[in-house]
């Protein structure tokens, strides 16, 4: 048995075709893509070595500041609202009985639908004379233009975008703890409340050290997932009004594939490859502690 | 201290039945939660089947006389029928094929005895991290490449871009390491007497793989295909930037064309997210607790 599990041509049977896709679909592509970001390369001009100009070029440009702002924006609100509302609702389903499955099924329901198609439809709830407005409209007020205000610092459109995504993707953050909340054990919860602790202390004292490492992998989730983010912003407000609610993928796809600046695109890629290995590394070290035994 | 023996009554199964009033508070909080999340759908739904001008007259309430021409414009005109066509087509491809190719894999990393396994593991790993935008351009490029040198070579038939072929391929390869990270747990928890035992009976490593691991990993090939097959039936930059043909085009590309600020006939466009989206809400439906738990089980690994 030993002798057939050695065996060098079933090796090579079982990992060559993994092996190869991944390193000709996803490997050499990331690489060409770093050296794609040292170049000047258009659809009319092979790429050609330019050293680190895109880069210097990025950074004054305005957008791709924008774009970066809005990202970063987009990360902390993702990260803050679905650990917040998450744990919330979890805590919430796992006090019910009736209805857990209803309640938990209704409000993952959107986490598999096209964020294509939710974004369309969120585009028309809050576009200027249908959907919000019409309503507010009865009652007498005039609504805002909730997709092209270009007021404040961290502009309407973007916070209507961000707590689109929230209610999309707060599900699986939901879940995510649901499972986690519904692995600790009866005797620890009950051992709580004989030494005196109410549903609260209970929670804050005995749940929520025991889930923290869970905590680590759906922050890790949803921090690359809102630095992806892509379908849900270009089908709302394409970047608009003005770039002004433009990411990095949004910025990358108009850059890349309507200006077709390839070289230009690489380098805005590159960043956003380093933000999502640095983002990850970072939440694993700052959150991950030791895990409990449960 | 008296809230404190209210808790322990409450986990005593003979009280279950008492619902006390923060229970009440809960379930009307979720109900108003529930219905954030089915209002939207709701309310497109029930204007999809409006006419063009009853969107303003009378937004909100139930049509007058329900009619499917808005679906049936949006399903034959904007061409979201030969586009849900196209995407069963790529997600099942890339879905058999990734299963496949990653749960072998997974089995030569557990269970074959070579130097590098867990090199090769850290390899397919890292994929994880990738975001997909990073590879656009690239792909692009090369299977432009590919296609013209071909074309040089007298195969004139050969196209690489612009066919769903391109769709599969990166598909295909980005579902890789969520498949092999979960089936390599699945294969290295079977018992290894399982194994050795199937060798004694004579069968060789193919057998052992397809006739014995394969099928016992159902659960997890079940997990796996759900989550790749959901995040390629909603992927959108890739089929946007790949395919430019109208007839190959996949359903949230067809969609995000069809539906846009300049089409000026709403009612249509509703008709055509509606039809985006109701073949998931009905799978959904049929078998929403496996699902969710399925989803979970394999986000809780990855």
């Amino acid at each position: 048995m030993d002798k057939m599990l050695r065996n060098k041509k079933a090796i090579a049977f079982f990992m060559l075709p993994a092996f190869l896709l991944f390193t000709l679909v996803l490997f050499v592509p990331i690489v060409q893509s770093v050296y794609y970001s040292f170049c000047e390369y258009s659809v009319l001009k092979p790429p050609k070595y330019i050293g680190l100009d895109n880069y210097k070029a990025i950074l004054s440009d305005k957008t791709f500041v924008i774009a970066l702002k809005n990202s970063m924006f987009f990360l902390v609100f993702s990260c803050v609202s679905q650990l917040i509302l998450g744990l919330f609702y979890a805590a919430l389903l796992t006090n019910i009985e009736k209805g857990r499955n209803l309640f938990k099924n209704i409000i993952y329901l959107p986490c598999v639908l096209s964020s294509a198609a939710l974004g369309l439809l969120w585009m028309f709830i809050f576009s200027p004379q249908l959907g919000i407005n019409q309503l507010l409209e009865k009652i007498g007020i005039e609504g805002p233009m909730w997709l092209s205000d270009t007021k404040g610092a961290i502009i309407l459109p973007m916070w209507v975008i961000a707590f689109v995504a929230l209610w999309q993707y707060v599900g699986q953050s939901m879940m995510l703890y649901m499972a986690q909340i519904s692995g600790i054990s009866k005797s620890l919860m009950e051992a709580s409340y004989i030494d005196g602790c109410t549903k609260p202390m209970t929670f804050r004292y005995v749940t929520l050290p025991l889930i923290k490492p869970m905590v680590a992998t759906a922050m890790s989730l949803n921090a690359i997932g809102s630095l992806k983010f892509f379908d849900l912003i270009f089908n709302m407000t394409e970047g608009g009004p003005n770039h002004k609610t433009e990411v990095l993928a949004t910025h990358l796809y108009q850059q890349g594939f309507k200006y077709s600046k390839y070289g230009y695109a690489s380098a805005i890629g590159v960043v956003l490859l380093i933000l999502c290995l640095a983002v990850t590394l970072f939440i694993n070290k700052v959150v991950k502690t030791e895990q409990y035994e449960m | 201290m008296s809230s404190s023996k209210n808790e322990v009554a409450a986990l005593d199964p003979s009280s279950k039945k008492k619902v006390t009033p923060i229970q009440v508070l809960i379930y009307v909080f979720l109900s108003v939660i529930a219905i954030t999340y089915l209002l939207p759908l709701l309310w497109v739904f029930n204007v999809s089947f409006k006419s063009k001008w009853e969107i303003f007259s009378a937004p909100f309430s139930l049509p007058k006389e329900i009619t499917f021409g808005n679906y049936t414009f949006a399903w034959n005109k904007a061409h979201l029928g030969q586009a849900t066509l196209n995407s069963f087509i790529v997600c099942v491809v890339a879905l058999i094929l990734g299963m496949l190719i990653g749960s072998m894999a997974a089995f030569g990393i557990s269970r074959l005895k070579w130097k590098g396994s867990k090199l090769a593991m850290t390899y397919f790993l890292t994929g994880m991290m990738i975001p997909i935008h990073c590879v656009l351009i690239p792909l692009f490029t090369r299977f432009a490449k590919i296609t013209q040198f071909m074309n040089d070579q007298g195969f004139e038939n050969f196209h690489l871009t612009n066919s769903l072929t391109s769709l599969v391929l990166p598909y295909l390869t980005f579902s890789l390491p969520i498949t092999i990270f979960i089936m390599e747990g699945f294969f290295s928890s079977m018992p290894n007497e399982l194994i050795e035992c199937a060798c004694m009976e004579g069968a060789n490593i193919f057998q052992i793989f397809f006739k014995i691991c394969l099928p016992l990993g159902r659960t997890g090939l079940f997990v796996t295909g759900l989550m790749t097959f959901i995040g390629n039936w909603n992927e959108l930059l890739l089929a946007m930037v790949f395919i430019s043909d109208e007839t190959k085009k996949t359903l949230p590309v067809s969609l995000s064309k069809f539906v846009g600020p300049y089409n000026t006939n709403y009612t249509q466009m509703f008709a055509a997210i509606m039809i985006a989206v109701i073949p998931t809400i009905i799978v959904y439906c049929a078998f929403s607790n496996k699902i969710v738990d399925g989803l979970t089980a394999g986000a809780v690994k990855g």
